[in-house]
């Protein structure tokens, strides 16, 4: 189908019908309700499907590392070690958890992580319906497996002596101070 | 009223002490209407746009017009290297002082009390006032040092140049009709008689279009627009300078805002031929129907000012050489079409020889 | 250089400018170096490569599922055309192009109409403000976050989607996704009314528009144009009609053409595209109803391995021809290579053919017309 140049009569040409057509448009839309949300006091909710943040859950997780071979960028780095410990009387292999950290200053939120995990419910997910994740410090976006399960639906700030320290801890003392910073 | 209590004939009050008090007030005015112009763009401009504009500072952001000369002071002053000192110190002012000097001549409502001066040549005067504006930018574009804002400085200096003619040509129809210079007596005459926008209504539109093209607004504002190649002659000014430049376009769509009001709408009254509220009887209601006046002539004002604020969010803008086109190829023809039509229709009623 | 000097200032009868990388009129990081005379361009050329960052490479290293989200990068206005053009690719490569579910034929439909509603809409926005009608922009904006809210619903992202997989779709639709669509439809034909009455018959806008840039049908199938450019010369082309793909065969709509070859015709034509996307989009909710929930993967394995060969699968994005080209050597999970045919590219080696002997001013006019995107002229 061809598309049709509209014909103007000479009428339209001399009495600006045009011009006031357009005129009419604006004049009605001054008067629509403003689509403006009023960020921060007012903020949108996100769909339930909504790719944010990570949530973590360490009991779930069965350390297969098939997340970290489904992202694109590689930024899951997740160290395993098996252990022979006692389940149910039994001397069983089980793999335990050394490290699964998330650089998620270069995480694109794709979610590939998310679909690879097995387990139902899966222990990577994204829809935590949260966005705002900027910090001062770029440090304060590689979290650990602590931080990735346990910080609440906003990340916290942490104190100066946080970031100092977190460098040369084990893990119970970094969940340590981690909670002594949520209390503070 | 304040002036029974002084003796009328004493020549310093009457031609010297009062017009500058009277002016100082206008001046103060017109400074405080042009800066909280600027809000009122924004805010209707973004309301046409859906969106709400600045609503931070201040309830609903009416604090925005004190904000931002304040930062606009503060910024730092910066002056291209290789750039005309004396040239780029002074470009800016050279726009404002005709534009706001013409409030001198400019009633801003019924006399007695706010009309400053009452000139014979009134209109004369103020067109030729306000065609100075054009120095501040040919000297601003040409003291930057840079070749972008050159040529945009020469092309608005021709926009407004050749526009011009049709502002003056569009206005003599009025002038045959009502047979006087004089801004007071041209008020008068449309109050006695129809406002002028009916039988001139070819000369008005004349007149709104070269007014929104002298002022460079949209759609006549190609010379400082973003998305064009060539800048503009205020790309290099920061600062309070650049806030000079502003204000004094802001002044300008003032001026023109009250010149079409006064020409074509009545001015301050509300009447025609004789009846309605006129002149005499905002004089009989003494400092009531002064302000009265006052605030009707401020209305139409601004209704005129949101007018072009209207323009400029509607509709895109033209293409320099068809600006040019339309300014001589259709717009001082038809002016001259006015002109011949009025004169004939005015003789013919005055009964030739008149 | 001296600008105070007479015989430089004086000597103007060819100047070169640059109509630099940083520019808010050239949608992206595009830099043209003009040779004017005057007001006249005597000769323009495009250089590219501001936002060059190695996607082609870059898939050489991924799987193939991996690749997918990365394809949303390239053109960021219309992702779910760039998802569907690489998932179809390799689905032609494995064989299994016939073996899609229904329903995951007619969400992908959906999913890409909805985008080429939504990459016009902005098209439109950038167009009318490049040439002065600021107001568009923002009512166009409100059409398309309801676009943006539809896809935030559907796959958990507004802008790079990663919606669709290879052998089918992730997520599936449900009554709610379809009321709020429907809900959209049913104000979306007044506000392309909204848009016209602002800008079709406006004499301003057509001055601006009427006359410029034209090209002839045969200049534009020597350049390889693809989509409303070359539509706007009469070349009645449209991959969805010509080799129509997914559920595109059984729809019922029509391909607007053009008779001028100007950048009125191809504004005429985008508009027209918008309402048939509509169309489209109401026959799709209808069908999908007709489909069994759930219903959306084809049987093929987690690793996605194709047969040793290449292929050739070009789709209709909103821009143009969106093309890939997968060579696969069989073994691995990653492609040998994959080479995109953005249109963008494509449609701007028409751009010192348009402007020659137009105006400076006509240049913004001219890059809005043809419709690039960095991200896709890049990769």
């Amino acid at each position: 189908m061809y598309v049709e140049r509209p014909k103007t009569r000479l009428t339209e040409k001399f009495l600006l019908l045009d011009l006031f057509e357009g005129l009419r448009v604006t004049w009605k839309n001054f008067w629509r309700p403003k689509v403006t949300v009023e960020y921060p006091e007012v903020k949108l909710e996100p769909s339930d499907r909504f790719r944010g943040m990570f949530r973590f859950s360490h009991e779930r997780c069965i350390a297969c590392k098939l997340c970290a071979m489904a992202c694109p960028i590689d930024i899951i780095y997740i160290d395993v070690h098996d252990e022979q410990q006692e389940v149910d009387g039994k001397k069983k292999k089980v793999k335990v958890l050394d490290r699964f950290d998330i650089d998620v200053k270069r995480c694109m939120f794709c979610a590939l992580c998310e679909e690879a995990c097995p387990t139902t419910p899966k222990s990577i997910w994204l829809t935590t319906k949260t966005y705002e994740l900027s910090t001062y410090d770029r440090g304060e976006l590689y979290f650990n497996m602590q931080e990735l399960e346990y910080w609440s639906v906003k990340p916290e700030f942490p104190t100066l002596d946080q970031i100092a320290k977190r460098a040369g801890l084990g893990q119970q003392d970094a969940i340590r101070k981690i909670d002594e910073g949520r209390e503070s | 009223m304040l002036l029974m209590a002084v003796p009328v004939d004493d020549p310093m009050m009457n031609w010297l002490i009062w017009p500058t008090i009277k002016f100082v007030i206008a001046f103060a005015i017109v400074i405080t209407v042009v800066a909280a112009f600027t809000l009122v763009e924004r805010k209707v401009l973004a309301y046409i746009q859906v969106r709400l504009g600045p609503n931070r500072v201040g309830p609903h952001g009416l604090l925005q017009f004190v904000a931002d000369p304040i930062k606009l002071l503060l910024k730092e002053d910066i002056i291209p290297s290789g750039a005309q000192r004396a040239a780029f110190f002074i470009a800016p002012m050279l726009p404002l002082i005709p534009a706001i000097t013409v409030f001198a001549i400019i009633p801003l409502g019924p006399p007695p009390a706010f009309e400053i001066t009452s000139i014979n040549i009134g209109i004369l005067l103020v067109l030729a006032l306000t065609s100075t504006g054009v120095y501040g930018m040919i000297l601003g574009g040409w003291a930057s040092n840079n070749k972008f804002s050159l040529m945009g400085g020469l092309r608005s200096a021709a926009q407004m140049v050749s526009y011009e003619v049709p502002f003056a040509l569009s206005i003599i129809g009025v002038l045959m009709i009502v047979g006087s210079l004089d801004l007071g007596k041209i008020v008068a005459y449309q109050e006695a008689h129809l406002w002028n926008v009916i039988p001139q209504f070819l000369g008005f539109f004349i007149f709104l279009v070269a007014m929104i093209a002298e002022n460079n607004r949209a759609p006549f504002d190609l010379p400082e627009a973003e998305s064009e190649l060539v800048a503009g002659f205020h790309t290099e000014y920061s600062g309070m300078k650049f806030a000079l430049f502003f204000l004094a376009e802001y002044a300008a769509m003032l001026v023109n805002s009250c010149l079409v009001v006064i020409l074509f709408f009545g001015g301050w009254t509300l009447g025609m031929g004789g009846w309605g509220i006129t002149t005499a009887v905002l004089q009989q209601w003494g400092w009531i129907g002064a302000i009265l006046g006052g605030l009707i002539f401020f209305v139409k004002v601004m209704f005129f000012m949101v007018f072009y604020l209207f323009l400029r969010g509607t509709f895109p803008r033209y293409r320099f050489d068809q600006l040019m086109d339309l300014g001589w190829k259709w717009m001082i023809p038809l002016a001259l079409v006015n002109i011949a039509v009025t004169g004939i229709v005015v003789l013919a009623l005055n009964g030739g020889g008149a | 250089m001296s600008t105070l000097d007479p015989e430089t200032m004086l000597n103007v009868t060819e100047m070169e400018v640059n109509f630099g990388p940083q520019h808010p009129a050239t949608h992206g990081v595009l830099r043209v170096i003009l040779k004017i005379d005057g007001e006249r361009v005597i000769d323009a050329k495009p250089i590219i490569g501001y936002l060059h960052r190695g996607t082609e490479k870059l898939f050489e290293n991924m799987n193939y599922p991996q690749c997918v989200p990365h394809t949303d990068r390239m053109d960021y206005v219309a992702a779910a055309t760039n998802n569907l053009g690489y998932v179809e690719a390799i689905e032609k490569l494995m064989g299994i192009t016939n073996q899609i579910p229904r329903r995951a034929q007619i969400i992908r439909v959906m999913l890409a109409e909805l985008q080429r509603i939504s990459s016009h809409l902005l098209w439109l926005a950038t167009h009318a403000i490049d040439l002065g009608a600021m107001t568009p922009f923002f009512y166009t904006f409100r059409e398309r976050e309801e676009i943006l809210d539809l896809f935030e619903d559907y796959c958990g992202a507004r802008l790079t989607l990663n919606c669709m997989k290879i052998g089918g779709q992730p997520y599936d639709i449900d009554d709610k996704w379809l009321e709020k669509l429907a809900k959209f439809l049913s104000t979306f034909d007044a506000a392309v009314g909204e848009y016209e009455a602002l800008l079709t018959n406006n004499r301003i806008w057509k001055r601006r528009t009427v006359g410029i840039g034209v090209i002839s049908p045969e200049e534009a199938i020597d350049w390889g144009l693809t989509g409303p450019p070359l539509r706007g010369s009469g070349v009645n082309w449209d991959l969805r009609k010509a080799l129509p793909y997914e559920i595109y065969g059984e729809l019922d709509f029509e391909v607007p053409l053009g008779r001028n070859g100007d950048t009125y015709d191809r504004y005429l034509i985008r508009m027209e595209e918008m309402r048939q996307s509509a169309r489209m989009l109401r026959q799709c909710a209808e069908k999908v109803k007709e489909t069994t929930p759930g219903d959306l993967k084809a049987k093929i394995s987690k690793v996605v391995r194709p047969p040793e060969g290449e292929v050739y699968h070009g789709i209709e994005a909103p821009k143009g021809e969106l093309g890939y080209y997968v060579i696969s050597d069989g073994k691995s999970q990653a492609a040998y290579r994959i080479h995109v045919r953005p249109p963008s590219f494509i449609n701007l080696q028409a751009l010192p053919a348009m402007l020659r002997g137009h105006l400076v001013s006509d240049l913004v006019a001219l890059i809005g017309t043809i419709d690039i995107v960095l991200g896709e002229v890049d990769r």
